[in-house]
């Protein structure tokens, strides 16, 4: 096989044993890699409803095809499992260069099994696998850990770990590679902790074969040139990283703001890439075959929150910004820094905080419940003292450490909750960006922006526009960035890669690393399978159309301030065309045909 | 008027904010009085030609003008125009 290692590796933790299967070609041509692949493993061998922190459910490793090649920023990988935060096929996807490693290594994926008797890490070198004693690493930050890990190991060994959050089977919990870079929504940690797993280290002396080198050299050296010309993919991330964004959302009036109650934040451009460039950057950081540059290697001096470290991200910027209606850069990044550090997801606690400081400002909970804390919206030493109890499951933190929807649904109101299917929405108001809400509605791993990233259309104007305020063609423009993003992830490339290149520019260097032939149609046949392949996991763990929603408050509460005051979202309008336009029946149900014609 | 600028726009301004007590007619008014103060490299990220650079953003009170009346989209007093470069993250 081109492209493929046409091995995959499994261990079983319960047993000790360790195996190797064929890769089958048929299904790698049918799903790629990472996200698609390992969906299908996990569709295959674990049922729906298994307890996603039970020894039953698997944890899959996954790069793509791409990954480990000069393909542009190939260096993702994705983690695949039952989430334990909502139980839908999560698929977390990570940058960094544990990806290429493992295939370095000789591996399409990496399927984990089962659950140890004791803390353990696994170290894969090549073919020598040891399954190694983690007693004295348990405990540990993710930073340290993969100081011990690649001191007793290699010291140039990628490594891919879990820090005091996912040992406490925090729900929010993480998986951190390469120290800075996360496998970050869906609680993915939680499960590698519920299995005793620590870390992963991995060490690969192998290559990746290309079908037809020149080719592949010529399709890639096209799609890097795209990229760099591009104002974004070529200059504006690594000047000023993802949150840049935070000013264009705040203008357009989609910021979303003390926990979704307003869509503007007055003062945010203290915490936006231009300030973070300003007072914060080192510099700009890429990963594995990385022309973009958006990661950001920061330091605080302000002796408050002083630390170094990487990020944050726009994402971050917001969750711990304006979502808790703060404008402190330097609180919000040392936040960044401890989530980072303990393995945490840093949308889903910001969120939970905003949604915490809601409850107390509403007075349904008190400092009683939150360990003597005035949890007020802007109390900047709050947020931070509330994140560092969420990374260590101390007091109030432990039951933040589970999200914002067990939260308030704990103290009896769940409308307070900013999720989608029990996962916190991401930056973005939709009742400010239509398609976006539509996007966050029928997501299949629950509130998310990148599995279906409107924004780019709709506020963006990358390529294309339109306006955020109508819904007519955002039904098409959800599934088509969903579709596309649904190969782009699995075939191991970056989504940042798309601010330069499209399905056309991928499929060409598919074709030419792989041998197998990928028209554009091909490639986005493939993200609709996926897509599809994740829905019908989703139906079997009982979620339905009413849950295919967006929180009351967008539906129905305008936006209070600024540009698109007076907004909700009409998902209403949008849905059922969705539906139809997927060829799903009116109850969101793949038809029969679809099926069918996807091969599923 | 608030003009307010972002990102690589500021390196050509060297201002986050300029008030403006003379409103301009329309949008092309007002980027043809900046491009005036702030030079050559204002005027390249603005315009192509007589028309909007495609890689500008600009947005009018929180609209972008593409769905406005572009250059010719008016403006009063109390406005506020965003100038941005093409920006994106995630």
């Amino acid at each position: 096989m081109f492209g493929w290692t046409g091995t995959i590796l499994r261990v079983d933790l319960t047993k000790g044993t360790i195996t190797r299967e064929a890769t089958d070609p048929k299904l790698a041509r049918d799903y790629l890699g990472a996200r698609g692949l390992g969906g299908h493993i996990l569709r295959s061998e674990v049922d729906p409803k298994t307890d996603s922190l039970g020894p039953d459910n698997k944890l899959v490793f996954a790069p793509g095809p791409f990954t480990g090649t000069f393909a542009p920023s190939a260096g993702r990988f994705n983690v695949v499992t039952k989430g334990p935060l909502n139980g839908v096929l999560a698929a977390s996807n990570s940058g960094g260069s544990f990806g290429p490693e493992l295939k370095y290594a000789g591996y399409d994926a990496l399927i984990i099994e089962g659950k140890a008797a004791k803390p353990v890490y696994l170290w894969i070198k090549d073919d020598q696998i040891e399954i190694r004693d983690a007693a004295a690493i348990w405990g540990h930050n993710t930073l340290d850990t993969t100081d011990l890990v690649r001191a007793e190991t290699d010291e140039d060994a990628k490594v891919s770990c879990i820090g005091p959050a996912g040992e406490h089977q925090a729900l929010l919990a993480c998986i951190m590679n390469e120290m800075h870079r996360a496998a970050g929504r869906t609680g993915v940690g939680a499960v590698m902790g519920s299995k005793n797993l620590k870390a992963i280290a991995v060490s690969g002396s192998g290559a990746v074969k290309v079908a037809d080198p020149e080719r592949f050299k010529a399709a890639v050296m096209k799609a890097r040139k795209l990229i760099q010309a591009h104002p974004v993919g070529g200059a504006g991330l690594k000047a000023y990283g993802t949150d840049v964004l935070v000013n264009i959302l705040n203008q357009v009036g989609a910021l979303p703001t003390r926990n979704y109650q307003d869509g503007y934040f007055p003062t945010a451009d203290k915490t936006g890439g231009e300030s973070l460039a300003a007072k914060q950057l080192v510099r700009p950081k890429g990963c594995f075959s990385c022309i973009i540059s958006c990661g950001r290697v920061t330091k605080v001096d302000n002796p408050a929150y002083a630390g170094y470290g990487e990020g944050p991200e726009y994402e971050s910027a917001w969750g711990f910004g304006s979502d808790c209606g703060i404008d402190d850069l330097d609180a919000i990044t040392k936040a960044n820094f401890l989530c980072n550090e303990y393995g945490i997801d840093t949308i889903s606690l910001g969120s939970t905080i905003a949604c915490a400081m809601e409850l107390f400002e509403r007075g349904f909970i008190t400092a009683k419940d939150t360990d003597g804390v005035q949890l007020t919206f802007g109390n900047t030493a709050a947020m931070v003292e509330m994140t560092r109890k969420a990374c260590t499951s101390e007091g109030f933190g432990a039951k933040l450490a589970q999200g914002s929807y067990r939260l308030a649904e704990g103290y009896g109101h769940p409308e307070l909750s900013m999720t989608c299917k029990k996962q916190e929405m991401p930056a973005y108001d939709p009742r400010g960006v239509q398609g976006i809400g539509l996007n966050y509605a029928t997501n299949n791993r629950g509130g998310d922006h990148v599995r279906g990233y409107t924004i780019a259309i709709e506020v963006l104007q990358n390529g294309a526009v339109m306006d955020p305020h109508v819904t007519e063609g955002k039904a098409g423009l959800d599934i088509t960035f969903q579709n596309l993003t649904g190969a782009l992830d699995s075939s191991g490339a970056c989504l940042f890669s798309t601010f330069g290149i499209g399905g056309a520019e991928l499929a060409e260097m598919l074709s030419a690393l792989t041998g197998v032939e990928y028209t554009l149609d091909e490639f986005m046949l493939i993200g609709e399978r996926i897509w599809n392949q994740e829905k019908l996991w989703n139906l079997k763990v009982g979620y339905t159309k009413a849950d295919d929603t967006l929180p009351v408050r967008l539906l129905k509460d305008p936006i209070k301030t600024g540009p698109s005051k007076g907004e909700v979202n009409h998902l209403d309008q949008m849905l059922p065309e969705y539906y139809k336009m997927r060829g799903w029946d009116e109850d969101g149900v793949p038809t029969k045909a679809k099926l069918k014609e996807l091969a599923l | 008027m608030t003009v307010k600028y972002f990102a690589t726009i500021r390196t050509y301004t060297g201002e986050a904010v300029r008030r403006i007590d003379d409103a301009p007619a329309d949008l092309r008014e007002l980027l043809a009085t900046l491009a005036g103060r702030y030079g050559t490299s204002f005027r390249r990220a603005v315009f192509t030609g007589d028309d909007l650079n495609p890689e500008i953003i600009i947005l009018v009170n929180g609209r972008n003008v593409l769905y406005l009346q572009r250059l010719d989209t008016p403006l009063a007093a109390d406005d506020e125009v965003s100038i941005f470069p093409m920006v994106a993250g995630g």
